[in-house]
């Protein structure tokens, strides 16, 4: 499908002017309510037909018997009721509905359902419609002002995700949404019995606002599709792919989750290897690396090598080296000169100057920041990082400093950024211990830092797989495209 | 015998492979190299066929019933002459394994030049469609699984990564004394069939599992010693 094609085929999935639930009781306490409520409150601005057998309102709106009957055709529906009585529902649509997203369950997960969601699909069809789902929780697209999520941004982003579990959606526009992670739209898809993941991939890939995509998927019936479609993109977008089912017993979980035996892990590995996707095993992971392609410009040029560890805390820059090195990153000390350099800085005892560069908390607040300053701008120069990783352990920062101090460090490493463009990566890792008024501070900070444009993790080993993965594709596109 | 009717006939006999003459003719078709090779019905023809064959040879059993032959005893190397060549169909004829089973006849053929032994494969996943494989042969595939796979059709990148891959990549290169081997014709045999006009492609539909194993590579070039091909 053309690009062009495939954005006026889904764009009414992503900004549908008019929006219909199915499901919604005139007692207002159904799953289908809530979503109302919470379009509403997310500011959709189009118009929501609720479609009821008996009610002639709910929540305030007309409601309406079927699909034929609704003022405007209809471009996405929300459907949450059971599951036998959802498919005369769509076939009667009579071309008056593009996209049916089915809510609810009991269809190819469980083997009595198999024959139904066949129902279904051919039922969607024969209506005119789309089929997203069914077994899904729903759709967040801020373009379109339409979320089934309680929370998230509703600033229009650069991540667009596909995922074939429900709840795993939630967590990743929750947990996206306190990391500062902006979408461009999230889809749940479910038993993928109609729209599969390689469809919203090609959308998202052909979307303008779309920079970095996630996918969480457990199978890919048409896996060769995928293969195709990522092999013709040649990595113009990163992909990252959260994969379930990796293993014999996750394949067995798989299974009854989505009723779907999965592939085998081998085709994953070489799906990644040629087309350039990029694999990730947990959610924490998965939400760390979209957020360093959301935040981070690849450098494909100069494919990521050298590494520089820059924070208060030794045995934590230690065990950083050693973590980084076994992802393929290279922590290796200055050459003479660099170190020469910064020894000439004549810094307190305690400092460590080879990389890591380990300067206790005194060190770095010396001057409200400045010495910081002058460390980076020797590392910039005469170091040669391809990523500056700066880590701060926030217990140090207790009591012995103005809470600017750590702002003033972020601004000062970002201002020797400016002086060397497109030099390095800057990741900013905020440690923390779980003690409630240092968890509120760490994530003031985390907000101003975000707000600056710098992707901040909670601990080194997050922000070095992230960095792995920039990596993975920085020189996947110099080799294939340079 | 052209290739579809090689596949078809083996098929019409209820076979669910191909035997190793079949599955040899089938790698020479798409320009895999294999040794020179004559299939004899019974030891009384064996004078004949060594007049178009260099010495040493090697035996092998041909049945449909027996896929693999070293385990059923059914491979004699390293023969220089026709009482040799004679002397060992007899004795394999005689073992259980062989003397219980249909037996179409013995192939014998030339013995490969030296070098390194790898294996290559395929199979046919149900969602991605064909794949190829590679791997250092005896040990490192059997028990150190060291292989890597790509999905059909690969590029030349893809198949010089593939060979990167592997954990015991440095083997190759002539490691503790070794010759290396021949990465050019690595990459040749792999494109032959998994590329965009390889094998494993063009019969996506028909082939389960491909085994060419081992693959003798020496410094200049790559012999397929045996293969067995699993229908669909």
């Amino acid at each position: 499908m053309t690009e062009r094609n495939i954005l006026r085929e889904f764009m009414p999935l992503f900004a549908p002017k008019t929006v219909a639930v199915v499901g919604a009781s005139t007692k207002g306490a159904a799953f289908p309510n809530v979503f109302i409520r919470r379009i509403r409150e997310f500011g959709y601005d189009g118009e929501i037909y609720p479609i009821h057998p008996t009610a002639d309102e709910i929540d305030g709106l007309p409601a309406y018997r079927s699909f034929a009957e609704t003022p405007k055709p209809v471009d996405y529906a929300f459907i949450a009721i059971p599951a036998a009585q959802i498919p005369p529902l769509l076939s009667a649509a009579n071309g008056r509905l593009r996209f049916a997203q089915v809510i609810s369950s009991g269809f190819g997960e469980v083997d009595e359902g198999r024959e139904l969601q066949a129902e279904l699909v051919a039922a969607a069809h024969a209506g005119g419609a789309r089929l997203i789902g069914p077994n899904c929780l729903g759709l967040y697209t801020p373009r379109g002002k339409v979320t089934f999520a309680e929370i998230g941004s509703k600033e229009l982003g650069v991540v667009g995700v596909i995922s074939q579990s429900g709840g795993l959606g939630t967590d990743t526009i929750r947990r996206g949404f306190a990391r500062g992670l902006k979408f461009s739209g999230l889809v749940t898809v479910g038993n993928c019995a109609d729209v599969t993941p390689s469809d919203l991939l090609e959308f998202y890939l052909a979307d303008e606002p779309t920079r970095v995509i996630g996918m969480y998927i457990e199978t890919a019936k048409d896996g060769r599709r995928l293969f195709e479609i990522l092999k013709r993109a040649n990595a113009v977008k990163p992909v990252i792919i959260l994969k379930g089912g990796r293993t014999q017993q996750g394949l067995q979980a798989a299974a009854s989750h989505t009723g779907s035996l999965a592939g085998d892990d081998r085709v994953w590995i070489a799906l990644s290897r040629q087309t350039g996707c990029i694999l990730v095993d947990t959610v924490d992971q998965f939400v760390d690396t979209l957020l360093l392609f959301q935040m981070l410009t690849p450098q494909p040029a100069h494919p990521l090598q050298r590494v520089v560890l820059f924070g208060n805390g030794g045995g934590a820059s230690v065990l950083a080296t050693d973590y980084f090195a076994r992802l393929g990153l290279d922590v290796t000390p200055f050459d003479k000169p660099t170190i020469d350099a910064l020894a000439a800085l004549k810094l307190p005892p305690g400092t460590s100057i080879t990389n890591p560069v380990d300067c206790p908390v005194g060190t770095l607040q010396q001057d409200d920041g400045r010495v910081a300053e002058k460390i980076l701008d020797i590392i910039y120069s005469a170091g040669k990082p391809d990523a500056l990783v700066m880590h701060l352990n926030m217990s140090a920062f207790v009591g012995r400093s103005k809470p600017e101090v750590l702002d003033n460090l972020v601004k000062v490493a970002l201002r020797v950024q400016e002086h060397y463009p497109g030099q390095a990566h800057f990741l900013l890792v905020l440690r923390s211990d779980a003690d409630p008024p240092l968890e509120k501070r760490k994530r003031e900070f985390r907000d101003h830092a975000i707000a600056l444009g710098v992707p901040v993790y909670d601990e080194m080993s997050n922000a070095g797989h992230a960095l792995a993965a920039l990596q993975t594709y920085e020189r996947f596109v110099h080799k294939r495209q340079t | 015998m052209t290739i579809s009717s090689l596949i078809s006939v083996a098929r019409q006999e209820g076979r669910t492979a191909l035997d190793e003459a079949g599955g040899k003719a089938l790698l020479a078709q798409y320009g895999i190299a294999v040794p020179k090779t004559m299939v004899v019905k019974s030891a009384d023809e064996v004078d004949t066929v060594l007049r178009g064959l260099a010495l040493p040879v090697v035996v092998k059993v041909v049945s449909p019933e027996i896929l693999h032959k070293s385990d059923a005893g059914g491979v004699r190397v390293n023969l220089a002459s026709a009482n040799e060549v004679r002397d060992a169909i007899h004795a394999m004829s005689a073992l259980p394994k062989i003397k219980n089973a249909r037996v179409d006849g013995w192939l014998i053929e030339e013995m490969a030049p030296s070098g390194q032994e790898l294996v290559v494969g395929g199979f046919r996943d149900p969602d991605f469609g064909p794949l190829v494989m590679v791997g250092l042969g005896g040990i490192f595939v059997e028990v150190l699984q060291d292989v890597s796979f790509r999905i059909c059709p690969i590029t030349r990148l893809d198949a010089e990564e593939m060979i990167d891959e592997l954990k015991g990549a440095a083997v190759l290169k002539g490691a503790r004394g070794r010759k290396p081997a021949s990465r050019d014709a690595i990459v040749d045999v792999l494109l032959k069939m998994g590329g965009e006009s390889g094998l494993l492609m063009q019969h996506a539909e028909e082939i389960k599992e491909a085994d060419v194993n081992p693959l003798i590579v020496s410094e200049t070039a790559a012999v397929a010693v045996d293969a067995r091909f699993l229908l669909a």
